[in-house]
């Protein structure tokens, strides 16, 4: 076996996978660092260490207010989408009706329409709506892009739910919302956490939509981040880019322990 | 087919059909705040009531908007292209590892893909900029004549592009990896054959499939690209999406950032459209 392992073939592909894992790993190896400079000018590698640009980030400036309406979109967006995106997935999965493929390819169809087609029919739209720059808006909107993605988790979930305990619930008496009450969503909660999961980071990182919907006062984090970085590439970026690694980190870390027990 | 007869079997037709209520509010929803917006594009795109192709005819006879379509398709085709051949090997070296260390050797594909495109683009400028540490490491060696531009221009773009898309090509190509029987690698071993011939023979061909899926997937997602061309690229190489955000925000002529917009609706529908064929589960790249 070891033997084998050394052959050329395997030690060429393992090298170039190595460079490609190198590759993706780049941003962050290259942030964390940077983000623990004492100064206001960028450098790699930082002179000394410091929490300088952390508490510019967490203290001064607008970052925080930023940061604040970010968090309110994203959880607004997690609630509304897992309200549409569950419910359409259970219905999906558990029943027959005229046309339902044609239906899933249309609630599915808004994660492969460029974001910037759809940033610009809800610049119109919610112009018109007399919504646009408010908080109601980017809900609006990120949740439209949050929904397929919940759906696709939540319809892969309730393929591990045992369909012939619903059934045996029924044929016992249990009406079909006691079978879901009882039955469906306790044996769904991991795969439900995973989707609002989900829909939370998707909101908290939309940037296209939100760049062209939202408000002087409903600038969000990845909104002020664009700005950031095409007007002044400011070094506090380095703290928030930090921090947003640490979430996604974190959210992937949260998902794979909610598959491993499913 | 049959299985699908089963489960109506099971249950009754009128138990199954009524759960389809609770699909009802996702589609309204999608209706007013997906479709509706789409909707307003077409109609302003033919310069509303009017009913004008002019818009159209622009996108066509208009030097800049020629250019601008041409570079989509050039730097989408090439960060594709990039996006294969970095994806291939990773997907062919976790395919190779036991269940285990695959599962911890993904994190190192799902923590970028997950990671917002700002941070990578604000490393990215960072990393090849002209006092970044790419020139810093360039000018200790090699002295101050060795400092490249690698910042704003078509190189940074293709370099971001392709980083953010590499993750979704590792997971179809190692979909298709991993839908392989292993039975079959071991009879050609058997008999004989050896590593290069097993690779190019039976390996590589059958997961074509799944190489394509993830071209596939790599243009549509490329072609609507706007914040690595605007954050990374050079200000004369804009792709469609920038000019759209030139149209909405610079010259407010809505009539052509829409007519922009279905054109490029169109042609990257197109190719899911292709995708939809060659794997029909694959539209969705975040679902292993």
């Amino acid at each position: 076996m070891a033997r084998r392992r050394s052959s050329p073939l395997s030690l060429a592909a393992a090298g170039a996978a190595w460079l490609g894992y190198a590759f993706l790993a780049l941003p962050s190896l290259i942030i964390i660092p940077m983000s623990f400079s004492n100064s206001d000018e960028l450098s790699f590698p930082p002179h000394s260490i410091s929490l300088y640009l952390y508490d510019k980030y967490f203290f001064e400036s607008n970052w925080m207010a930023a940061t604040l309406e970010s968090l309110e979109v994203a959880t607004g967006t997690a609630i509304l989408s897992l309200l549409l995106g569950v419910g359409a997935a259970y219905g999906l999965s558990r029943a027959e009706f005229p046309a339902k493929r044609l239906i899933t390819m249309f609630l599915l169809s808004p994660a492969f329409v460029p974001a910037i087609v759809l940033a610009l029919g809800l610049y119109l739209y919610l112009g018109v709506a007399h919504l646009s720059g408010t908080t109601t808006g980017l809900i609006i909107s990120h949740t439209l892009v949050a929904v397929p993605f919940v759906i696709v988790t939540a319809m892969a979930g309730l393929r591990h739910v045992d369909r012939h305990l619903e059934i045996a619930a029924n044929v016992m008496g249990a009406g079909r919302l006691l079978v879901l009450r009882r039955i469906t969503l306790p044996l769904l909660r991991p795969t439900i956490l995973a989707a609002a999961l989900f829909a939370f980071l998707i909101s908290f990182d939309e940037v296209v939509i939100s760049y062209f919907i939202a408000g002087v006062r409903t600038q969000t984090l990845p909104v002020k981040m664009y700005s950031a970085i095409h007007w002044e590439i400011s070094p506090v970026l380095a703290a928030v880019s930090t921090l947003l690694t640490l979430l996604s980190l974190g959210i992937c870390f949260v998902v794979a322990l909610v598959r491993k027990d499913r | 087919m049959a299985d699908h007869l089963r489960r109506r079997g099971a249950a009754g037709w009128g138990w199954r059909g009524s759960l389809a209520v609770f699909v009802i509010p996702a589609a309204l929803y999608m209706g007013a705040a997906f479709l509706l917006p789409l909707l307003m594009v077409a109609y302003t795109s033919v310069g509303g009531s009017s009913f004008t192709s002019a818009h159209y005819a622009e996108l066509v006879s208009r030097p800049l908007y020629v250019t601008v379509l041409w570079n989509t398709l050039q730097i989408s085709a090439f960060s594709t292209l990039a996006t294969v051949l970095v994806a291939y090997p990773i997907a062919y070296h976790l395919a190779r590892q036991p269940p285990r260390r695959r599962a911890l050797l993904l994190i190192l594909v799902l923590l970028p893909f997950w990671t917002s495109i700002l941070v990578k683009s604000f490393a990215f400028t960072v990393l090849l900029g002209q006092d970044g540490a790419i020139n810093m490491i360039l000018t200790a060696v090699f002295g101050e004549g060795a400092r490249v531009k690698l910042l704003f221009n078509r190189p940074a773009v293709l370099i971001g592009m392709t980083h953010y898309l590499v993750p979704f090509a590792v997971f179809s190509i190692l979909a298709s990896l991993l839908a392989q029987n292993p039975e079959l690698r071991r009879a050609a071993e058997i008999m004989g054959a050896g590593r290069w011939r097993i690779f190019f023979t039976l390996t590589l061909p059958l997961s074509l499939p799944g190489v394509l899926a993830g071209a596939l997937l790599s243009m549509i997602l490329s072609m609507g690209m706007f914040v690595t061309p605007a954050l990374l690229g050079g200000r004369g190489d804009l792709m469609v999406s920038n000019l759209v955000d030139f149209h909405v925000r610079e010259t407010l002529d809505w009539n052509a950032a829409s007519a922009l917009a279905i054109c490029l609706i169109v042609v990257t529908g197109l190719f899911a459209a292709l995708l939809s064929r060659v794997r029909p589960g694959q539209l969705l790249g975040r679902e292993i």
